[in-house]
């Protein structure tokens, strides 16, 4: 994961084996690992000792064999332009996940894109509105909003997208909502509109000076 | 040839040209959507895919007006497209007046936005369906066979576009495929978002914008879009200003 777009480096391994694996990526330069950080998907190897993954990965796969790894599964954690890292996970056994299994890899992916998000947005949310009330999902109103907002701010995407969440946090309202008025031009963020403001910086539909607020900023 | 035959030809032969290449997924269904409206006669197309919550997602479409973009977005609780995807088969609507029982929220809602019918074909990938092609119409009645016929052939099209992968060999590469594909939508909105605030115009206008721009710098979309959102690359206002997308 990255913090800010810079370095990446390892955040988080939930046994040694998983650290030595994304380790031995970054040494050889590649592994599925490497993939998802320079393509747009997941990348899912199921059978590490397979010719394909020997032929794709010659270095990594069978590296990854001798540690007793069999198939690896990575992740990107990502909303289009944002990208935090990479989620990955492995198993001693060959063989493809289930349905069930890649929908939970594919929504721990999104909770970390989001953890990470309000993280910088500095707010700290419960599970249940992370993958609930406030779950970024794929809604076009919300990413065109943080794109409108990251212009506002002069910011990045991601941030762009971290004000919207604290927004919508502060003001207990849904995300989806929140980007439909900054997308209609009836809220805007400004560095003035603090994010943990709960006392109502919103200028909602029957306020005018929004406009001039607008032009003025330009 | 009737010249309906030679813009299906047409379409065809374009479509065998783009996925030999290397090309843009959004910019091919695009672009597909927008044929299809022409060649079936219909007033909207949406090609909408499913993820692995079972979400519909909006890919591309033949306007991108927030309204025709919410009609889309509505179909997750219930509609056509939410029908077709479970069923596997086609959905037709041929009078929306008649429809408020099956779809009380989407029926009324597609009534405000102009139309007056609406079909679904599903695309399909082997036994699994990954999407489906929305067809909307401003004056009612079904659709011809054969008309439903070619729709189903451009779904096809799109379900091959959106798997690009000339051989499923394994089943992981559908789902490799198919989040790239959903990431790479996720990129547009975000563009269009920076775009319409830049240039102070509509999200919709913001896409035509960008759309424009890729097909004359002969870019591909995403990579545009990508350039857009780090501010690598500036898009100057479309002239004139205010034209909605089709």
């Amino acid at each position: 994961m990255t913090r800010d777009g810079g370095l990446r480096e390892p955040v988080f391994a939930t046994d040694s084996r998983s650290d030595e694996l994304q380790e031995l990526q970054f040494t050889l330069g590649e592994g599925p690992y490497m993939e998802v950080l320079s393509g747009g998907g997941p990348v899912l190897a199921a059978d590490l000792s397979s010719t394909d993954t020997a032929r794709r990965w010659p270095i990594f796969a069978s590296a990854a064999v001798e540690r007793g790894v069999r198939a690896v599964f990575s992740f990107p954690v990502q909303a289009g332009a944002i990208r935090f890292g990479v989620l990955e996970v492995y198993r001693p056994w060959e063989g493809p996940l289930s349905a069930d299994e890649l929908t939970d890899a594919l929504l721990c992916a999104d909770a970390a894109l989001e953890l990470a998000i309000d993280d910088r947005g500095g707010i700290t949310v419960g599970l249940e509105d992370l993958l609930d009330k406030r779950f970024i999902g794929r809604h076009a109103v919300v990413h065109q909003a943080a794109g409108m907002v990251s212009v506002q701010l002069g910011a990045t995407i991601t941030d762009g997208l971290a004000w919207l969440r604290a927004y919508a946090y502060a003001h207990d309202q849904r995300l989806e909502l929140v980007a439909t008025d900054v997308v209609a031009r009836k809220l805007r963020s400004s560095l003035d509109t603090p994010l943990q403001d709960t006392g109502g910086s919103r200028n909602n539909g029957a306020d005018p000076p929004a406009e001039t607020t607008k032009e003025g900023d330009r | 040839m009737s010249s309906t035959d030679r813009r299906v030809r047409e379409t065809f032969v374009e479509v065998a040209d783009t996925l030999v290449a290397e090309y843009d997924v959004i910019d091919f269904l695009d672009s597909l959507a927008r044929r299809t409206v022409d060649l079936l006669g219909v007033t909207a197309c949406g090609l909408l895919l499913v993820d692995n919550r079972g979400a519909l997602n909006l890919m591309a479409a033949s306007t991108e007006q927030t309204r025709m973009l919410e009609l889309f977005q509505l179909q997750n609780a219930e509609g056509p497209c939410l029908d077709c995807y479970h069923a596997g088969q086609p959905v037709q609507c041929p009078d929306l007046a008649e429809a408020d029982n099956r779809w009380p929220n989407f029926s009324p809602a597609a009534r405000r936005t102009g139309f007056a019918a609406v079909q679904a074909l599903p695309m399909r990938l082997r036994e699994d369906t990954i999407g489906a092609m929305n067809l909307f119409n401003a004056v009612p009645g079904a659709l011809q066979s054969d008309a439903v016929e070619l729709g189903q052939a451009l779904a096809n099209a799109a379900t091959i576009g959106i798997l690009h992968e000339r051989a499923i060999r394994r089943h992981e590469m559908v789902t490799e495929q198919l989040q790239t594909a959903l990431n790479s939508r996720v990129l547009i909105e975000q563009a269009k978002g920076v775009l319409a605030e830049r240039l102070n115009i509509s999200v919709d206008e913001a896409f035509t914008a960008l759309r424009s721009h890729a097909r004359v710098g002969n870019h591909k979309l995403a990579d545009l879009a990508k350039a857009v959102v780090d501010g690598s690359v500036i898009i100057p206002a479309p002239l004139p200003p205010h034209v909605n997308p089709a």
